[in-house]
């Protein structure tokens, strides 16, 4: 399975959710899509999904010689941002009624349902009605809806959303099942930690734009993100001397001995140690780089909507 | 030309309603509730008992089963007294000038079984002062016979067996459309608020998805109309035994009953993809007077009601072809007028297809509903997607 996605936009009423945005998705990877709320993500999904159509731009998606210009739903596990199952039906009822109308037979669906109830831990509480149910083992069983008919490719809104940190594990677990099982994957999440450890791909949205596209270091490349050293000196030095430095454009006081320090260009690293240790001896030295959430928030931090001039009688 | 997915939503939908205990539970009530009613009926009819009448010394009225007429020597003050003290007597007639005084504690159902009863005798005893002989005043009192002979030979006249089939048949509609529009509204509705759509959405198409829940409560309304049916025979069959006569449905015309079934078949549909349609523009039913539109769907049985009486007239006969109205229109026509078989297979056929393009209609509306994302349709909008051809 291939995604190419070509210069899409859509527009609802005067609110442009997604403006031009490209990029294309390999089988077998795990693709995230990011941003905050309002940044085009869903108008995305839904487009996929063929829910609604580009107003401009393609969208190819191709299968065993075949193509389509969205999704087809033979191929599609979704677990959309709007989700919910019957309240007063068992967990085995509700699935067994998606997975019959993806084409499975009861007794498929009934072995595979075995299987992702025990990876989530709901084997004991097939029989019971979802209502029952805390809003994250909802959620646990809604993502097996999405996948019990084995899909080729998976769209999951938000599927960290609602979920404690040790459910969140084992959703990276689950989708590191997923890709495993050979099956592609497309989520949006605003989880970072979560993303980082996961995604083959991302693409970072803001206000329906991309802001960075690419793998987790093709993103930090395309961030130009400040590089920062932690280190820690056996004698005290002062603030003062450390801005005297050409190769120093910020000290931080960490604790009395280290400091995380920002190098300034066009300094390179040996050169800013070469200064450092004119100034006293080295006992820790460790280069700093910035993970997805701090990528995020600086890359975020730049798109924000300007704010508007006061004006002043 | 149904899906394999459509039968599987139409499956879930008729059991996700289907709760047979409840159901039994309150068929045994209501069977409960006409049995305590008539044994009530039956312990409190005064018309079976007895009752005894005081009357002045030369009042010359005859006993009958129910009330025995006595003569006593005491004075009508004692008489009265022991009326009072509620011994002796039911009543205590005397006479005045204007005519008889019927003393008594209080209102009683048989008073006016009492007044019949001394009505009667006044007449006899008026013919009697006239020379009429008994059987003179049997005569009198005969009303005469009128019989009509309808020209129209299909007319299969007034207030016959058959007028109680048509009007049974537009109950039973009424009883379907009921159950159908209450399930349509919740179930569809329901999926909204549950937010169960749009995964639906990415297994099945809109027109798949629509002709399932269409397909589901029709057979739920069906199965209300069969077993309502059959509660009404039941309660029949207990009358009649309870009436101590045979029990006899000569009087069922199993040929109306073979015409009814695809009539009501396809309105039932035509009604639940209407209600569908109406149900799918819905967002909030808490804060949407749409709901209310979908009672459009019993006007066909009060419009065939109204025109009952005249089965051959201009109104029923429109009715009888109109495909908005022809399913409780022409069953009811067919119970009461013997029709070419034609012409009940015309109006089928022009049901079937209205039918096609209302599933085709719904399907449409909760295609484009659901793309709203929250906001609810206005009518010009729904009519606009109803007249499109976008259904996927």
């Amino acid at each position: 399975m291939q995604l190419i996605v070509t210069a899409i936009g859509k527009a609802y009423a005067s609110v442009q959710a997604v403006d031009k945005v490209s990029f294309h998705i390999n089988s077998g990877d795990i693709f995230a899509l990011l941003g905050p709320n309002g940044a085009g993500k869903s108008s995305i999904i839904r487009m996929l999904v063929g829910m609604t159509r580009p107003d401009s731009g393609s969208i190819l998606v191709s299968y065993q010689s075949q193509h389509f210009d969205h999704v087809p739903r033979r191929l599609l596990g979704y677990l959309p941002e709007d989700r919910g199952l019957y309240p007063d039906k068992s967990i085995e009822k509700n699935l067994l009624y998606l997975a019959q109308l993806h084409g499975l037979s009861k007794s498929q669906a009934l072995t595979e349902m075995a299987v992702w109830l025990d990876v989530f831990d709901l084997t004991e509480r097939r029989h019971d009605e979802l209502k029952q149910l805390s809003k994250g083992n909802q959620q646990k069983v809604q993502l097996i809806a999405a996948v019990l008919h084995k899909p080729a490719l998976v769209i999951l809104d938000e599927p960290f959303s609602g979920l404690d940190p040790i459910n969140q594990e084992k959703v990276v677990q689950f989708l590191r099942e997923l890709k495993a099982r050979g099956m592609t994957v497309i989520l949006s999440a605003h989880q970072m930690a979560m993303v980082e450890k996961l995604a083959d791909h991302m693409l970072l949205m803001a206000r329906g734009r991309v802001v960075l596209a690419g793998t987790l270091e093709q993103i930090r490349a395309q961030s130009q993100s400040q590089r920062q050293l932690k280190v820690a000196f056996s004698q005290p030095v002062s603030m003062a001397q450390l801005a005297a430095l050409s190769s120093i454009s910020r000290a931080e006081q960490v604790s009395q001995q280290h400091w995380l320090l920002s190098l300034s260009e066009p300094h390179s690293v040996s050169q800013c140690l070469q200064q450092l240790l004119a100034l006293g001896e080295l006992t820790q030295v460790e280069m700093q780089t910035a993970d997805l959430h701090q990528l995020y928030l600086t890359a975020m931090a730049k798109h924000q909507p300007q704010p508007k001039p006061e004006v002043t009688a | 030309m149904i899906s394999r997915q459509s039968l599987i939503v139409a499956r879930w939908e008729f059991l996700r309603f289907f709760k047979w205990k409840q159901q039994l539970i309150s068929y045994l009530l209501m069977l409960g509730v006409i049995a305590a009613v008539a044994l009530w009926s039956f312990f409190t009819d005064e018309s079976r008992q007895q009752y005894r009448i005081a009357v002045p010394a030369g009042f010359a009225i005859d006993n009958t089963e129910q009330f025995q007429f006595q003569r006593p020597s005491i004075s009508v003050e004692a008489q009265l007294a022991q009326l009072q003290s509620d011994e002796s007597w039911h009543a205590v007639l005397t006479t005045s000038q204007d005519g008889i005084v019927i003393h008594t504690q209080s209102g009683k159902k048989w008073l006016s079984q009492l007044e019949q009863v001394l009505q009667q005798h006044y007449r006899k005893q008026a013919a009697l002062g006239m020379g009429l002989t008994d059987s003179q005043l049997a005569q009198l009192e005969q009303p005469v016979a009128i019989n009509t002979q309808y020209l129209d030979q299909s007319y299969k006249g007034k207030d016959t067996p058959e007028k109680m089939i048509a009007i049974g048949a537009l109950l039973l509609l009424f009883i379907g459309l009921t159950t159908a529009f209450g399930q349509v509204l919740v179930s569809i509705t329901g999926e909204k608020q549950q937010r169960v759509t749009e995964q639906l959405y990415a297994i099945l198409t809109p027109q798949q998805w629509m002709d399932g829940k269409v397909l589901g409560h029709s057979f739920s309304a069906l199965k209300a109309m069969f077993t309502s049916a059959l509660v009404m025979l039941l309660t029949f069959a207990v009358v009649s035994v309870f009436a101590e006569k045979s029990l006899d449905l000569a009087w069922l015309d199993i040929s109306v009953v073979l015409w009814l079934v695809p009539f009501a078949l396809l309105g039932v549909v035509l009604c639940a993809s209407f209600m569908g349609a109406i149900a799918a523009s819905i967002d909030d039913p808490n804060n949407s007077g749409k709901g209310a539109v979908m009672m459009i769907t019993w006007l066909p049985m009060l419009f065939t009601y109204l025109v009952i009486d005249s089965p051959n007239g201009w109104g029923m006969t429109l009715l009888s072809y109109l495909p908005l109205t022809s399913f409780a229109a022409m069953p009811v026509k067919l119970a009461m007028v013997e029709l070419a078989w034609w012409q009940p297979l015309l109006s089928l056929l022009l049901l079937l297809a209205t039918v096609w393009w209302m599933r085709r209609v719904a399907g449409r509306v909760f295609l484009r509903g659901m793309q709203l994302y929250g906001k609810e349709p206005s009518w010009g909008e729904i009519v606009r997607w109803a007249l499109s051809n976008k259904a996927d």
